[in-house]
């Protein structure tokens, strides 16, 4: 069940994927439908992945027709980030591959090409100003640990300065009366109601 | 004894003439239609989309192939097997029930999958398809909904072309006796409450949660599934046997 769950997670990124990257639909529109299959050597696990030009579809332990499978290590999969390592790397004896080729090309294409706006994409979820936020911070997130005991200071100190020092206008204090004065009446109004309403 | 076995069956744990089901089940899902996604996501903490994910995986629904999506309700699997099966095939999202249809209808087309589903109202006891026409059938938490379920299963195995495949989808037994006692809980307390708050319909979800308890076991279903036909039988339990993935083939 987990690694349902994991699929289902690598499906949601890749679909994320897609619809960030629009051009990714045309590099797979030629081998759309065709099953690729991965399968991670040190987790001894098999992930099949097919996209459907819609979307992409994610699933373990698929038993069905696959058009390509992969085999390798987690080290020598992400090295296909450059497609031009595919070959190389089968010729080694690093990564077994059966079926068709071009599909684990395309793949591996498609990866290498991806250089994605992750601010873009998070200002969907919280807004664009958060997300710039948000990814600035993450990469400064050690220089701002060191300044954050500087900003504390200079923000309290200005607080100090610049809220407590206000002062009441003697003409604010004589309209806060009037509406006090006011409001009693009224209290007392709806007071006398609420009694004959009992009353009755 | 026979007698009384053959004009009576259950509804939930409540006994009913056997024609009545039928419109019985039919009141329950015109009932919580419109909230049914939603309750879906709930109740089983979204976990009903990883045994749909699993059913997916296991069917081998290609392109090009025509499926059946049987009980298919609101249509979650038949939004991803239509993609599988592509402009070449079709998916037939079958359902006795039209305001199920409606809702399932509604939500694909706002998903913009339009051009190979049909939407058809069916009574799983006697499919409106010829003989070897079907390339997959699914049903999903649909068949112990099902009055007769031996006929709906000899139904099914005539309409699959050979080689095609059945996979049932539903709730059943765990072996896990704190499991099932957490399960029990949960689904005749807890459900009910929740099916009172989220749908006003604290009834219709008693009757899920009895329902459940009145299906047969894993083993049973698989004999049953044998008696119709189906050669290659076998299941898988999920969520610790809360719910199998029974298959079968027809050769
Ligand atoms: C719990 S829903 C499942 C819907 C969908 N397959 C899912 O997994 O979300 C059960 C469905 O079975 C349908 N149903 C009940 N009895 C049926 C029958 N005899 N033939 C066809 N569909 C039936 C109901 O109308 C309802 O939509």
């Amino acid at each position: 069940m987990i690694n349902t769950l994991l699929t289902a997670t690598a499906e949601h990124i890749l679909n994320t994927i897609l619809s960030l990257e629009p051009s990714v639909q045309a590099s797979l529109s030629k081998v759309q439908h065709q099953v690729l299959a991965v399968e991670v050597r040190d987790w001894q696990q098999t992930i099949a992945v097919t996209f459907t030009g819609h979307s992409f579809m994610v699933f373990n332990n698929y038993q069905e027709h696959i058009d390509c499978h992969i085999s390798a290590s987690i080290d020598t999969l992400s090295q296909l980030k450059d497609p031009s390592q595919l070959t190389r790397l089968i010729r080694q004896g690093e990564l077994d591959l059966e079926g068709n080729l071009h599909l684990a090309q395309a793949y591996s294409q498609i990866f290498s090409e991806l250089d994605i706006d992750w601010a873009e994409h998070l200002s969907k979820y919280v807004g664009d100003g958060p997300a710039q936020l948000l990814v600035q911070q993450l990469r400064q997130a050690k220089q701002r640990t060191k300044q954050l005991d500087g900003v504390l200071k200079t923000t309290t100190a200005g607080l100090f300065q610049d809220e407590l020092k206000v002062a009441i206008h003697p003409l604010e204090m004589a309209q806060f009366k009037a509406h006090t004065r006011e409001l009693k009446q009224h209290a007392a109004v709806l007071e006398q109601r609420i009694n004959q309403l009992l009353a009755r | 004894m026979k007698e009384s076995q053959q004009n009576t069956t259950d509804f939930g744990y409540k006994t009913v003439a056997r024609e009545e089901k039928a419109s019985m089940v039919a009141d329950v899902f015109h009932s919580v239609a419109a909230k049914y996604d939603i309750m879906n996501d709930l109740m089983s903490f979204g976990i009903h989309r990883l045994w749909k994910r699993q059913a997916i995986a296991c069917s081998g629904v290609r392109k090009g192939h025509t499926v059946l999506d049987l009980a298919g309700g609101t249509g979650d699997l038949t939004a991803k097997f239509s993609q599988l099966v592509g402009d070449t095939g079709r998916v037939i999202l079958g359902d006795i029930n039209d305001s199920m249809l409606k809702v399932g209808r509604d939500k694909l087309r706002d998903l913009g999958l339009v051009s190979n589903i049909e939407y058809v109202q069916m009574n799983a006891e006697a499919l409106p398809f010829p003989d070897n026409s079907i390339d997959v059938i699914t049903i999903a938490f649909g068949l112990r909904n099902v009055t007769d379920k031996d006929a709906a299963l000899r139904s099914m195995y005539r309409i699959l072309k050979p080689g095609g495949r059945l996979l049932i989808l539903e709730f059943s037994k765990t072996d896990s006796e704190a499991l099932s006692k957490i399960y029990d809980f949960y689904s005749f307390n807890l459900l009910p409450t929740m099916g009172k708050l989220v749908a006003n319909d604290s009834e219709s979800y008693r009757y899920l949660a009895e329902s459940i308890r009145m299906h047969p076991d894993q083993e049973t279903l698989k004999g049953m599934m044998e008696t119709a036909g189906f050669e290659q039988t076998s299941y898988q339990n999920m969520t610790g046997g809360i719910v199998a993935l029974h298959r079968g083939f027809k050769y």
